[in-house]
């Protein structure tokens, strides 16, 4: 637990060169009213029937690349594998992880169709992030809690972790990514062709749930 | 001391496998700390042997218990299934009930024997959650694993137990305590005690798989490594019901390891 939160300081102060104190003040205001509308315009894309499977993706791709800070995402994800990887490997993987979000969330436009969002109760504060409580509800569906963890990049908010049912998506991501490594005898190479074949099944996925 | 802590475990570990033997995960290089720092937090020094066993896990599953759980949620109705849900969870409450005590949470205590006496009686024994739905007092889990965790017994390291899921030795002495303990396990004797008993174990596991199949699906078809994906939120998840994090996300049917304590993996 110490060594993620040391990470997480050294990964956001790599990432923050010029920000000074002013991560640290983290509004929770802010961070909510910045989930808020982020989460309308996602489900606003999602649901939007009338356009194509192309228009609604790059609508959703927009507000993912807005409002997730993907590079810092993506490299705590890979983790202790960023220093191992050669800097093509290094770009190309970011390239693969951020389309691996988008089509994740393309691929299931037809599960999601009717989907509902709104901000929950708790909305608090870490030590340098604040969490934000969401309530998904999808018709047919238990409705379910997300919480969103906001962070400042670069002065902006953005968002750095999604928790479910007590669950960081990106520690669980990061011990897959470095399973699939180290399976592979230490090649990241091996984590790029597996994402790879991923987003291939995605897109498939996609084309199916029209 | 370092060295018997790592070690220690896996030696169990290797003698109770014996015949399956597959050893110890490789160690990691000494001289490179990002290594020893993620070994360590993935606490699974026997990772090559919990693997196999993930694997005739996922050979049962294929055949027996995914099929029963898919059969279950295609021939009994929702409303039914969420009444046996209710019954298995009320069927719990001396467990819940005692290790709400034992970690001195009168409160949630309090809950527990209230929903008890409400849904045992208004709810017609059970079927209901009357509780929550009319008293608007929710339900939660607890079991001797987390008891122990918050008296400050560590997990242990991680195992991945077939048909049971991913737990460790901790959980997994909570668990036997909480079979132990029941008093359903000591009612009496005789064929028709032991059908029930057997019975109520029975519809335990199919509700339960039935309640993760949409989960463990996306597990299966999303991850590029599903165990390493499981043992992570396993342990996450678990760290957040032991400090009563999640609230009402654990229904009180929810067991005490294993996949019994749910995914944590949102469908």
């Amino acid at each position: 637990m110490h060594t993620i939160q040391r990470r997480l300081l050294l990964g956001t102060a790599f990432a923050l060169p010029l920000a000074g104190p002013a991560w640290a003040q983290q509004d929770i205001g802010r961070a909510a009213s910045f989930i808020q509308s982020t989460g309308q315009d996602l489900v606003a894309a999602i649901n939007d029937t009338r356009s194509d499977l192309a228009t609604r993706r790059s609508r959703v791709a927009a507000v993912l690349r807005r409002a997730v800070d993907i590079d810092g995402v993506g490299r705590f994800i890979l983790g202790r594998w960023w220093r191992h990887a050669t800097p093509q490997e290094q770009a190309e993987y970011l390239k693969l992880f951020e389309e691996t979000l988008i089509r994740n969330l393309s691929a299931r436009f037809g599960e999601y169709q009717g989907v509902r969002f709104s901000l929950g109760r708790s909305q608090q504060r870490t030590e340098d992030d604040v969490l934000v409580n969401t309530i998904i509800e999808r018709p047919n569906s238990a409705p379910f809690a997300l919480d969103w963890r906001v962070g400042d990049v670069g002065g902006q908010p953005k968002v750095v972790d999604v928790i479910a049912e007590g669950t960081s998506l990106r520690l669980t991501q990061r011990s897959e990514y470095s399973a699939v490594i180290q399976q592979n005898g230490g090649q990241v190479a091996a984590l790029l062709t597996a994402m790879k074949r991923q987003i291939q099944q995605l897109a498939q996925r996609e084309q199916q749930a029209r | 001391m370092r060295l018997m802590k790592t070690t220690l475990p896996c030696l169990a570990a290797a003698l109770l496998a014996l015949p399956l033997l597959a050893g110890c995960a490789e160690r990691p290089d000494p001289t490179d700390p990002d290594a020893v720092a993620e070994f360590r937090q993935n606490n699974d020094p026997i990772e090559p042997f919990n693997r196999t066993m993930y694997s005739v896990h996922q050979g049962i599953d294929k055949v027996v218990l995914r099929p029963v759980a898919v059969g279950y949620r295609k021939v009994v109705p929702q409303p039914v299934r969420t009444g046996i849900r209710n019954l298995l969870g009320n069927l719990r409450t001396p467990v819940i009930l005692a290790n709400d005590m034992l970690q001195g949470q009168p409160r949630r205590a309090g809950d527990t024997l209230g929903r008890f006496l409400i849904n045992t009686t208004l709810g017609l024994g059970g079927i209901f959650d009357v509780a929550s739905s009319h008293f608007g007092v929710r339900g939660h889990s607890e079991d001797y694993g987390q008891t122990l965790a918050v008296w400050g017994v560590g997990e242990g390291a991680y195992l991945f137990i077939p048909i049971l899921g991913p737990s460790n030795p901790r959980d997994l002495t909570g668990f036997g305590l909480g079979i132990a303990s029941d008093p359903l396990t000591w009612v009496g004797q005789g064929v028709a005690v032991d059908a029930l008993v057997g019975t109520r174990t029975g519809v335990t596991v199919v509700d339960t798989r039935e309640s993760l199949i949409d989960a463990l699906d996306a597990v299966d078809r999303e991850s590029l490594d599903s165990y390493a994906t499981l043992r992570s939120a396993y342990r996450q998840r678990r760290r957040a019901e032991i400090e009563n994090r999640i609230g009402d996300a654990a229904p009180a049917a929810a067991g005490g390891t294993g996949f019994g304590v749910g995914t944590g993996i949102a469908p």
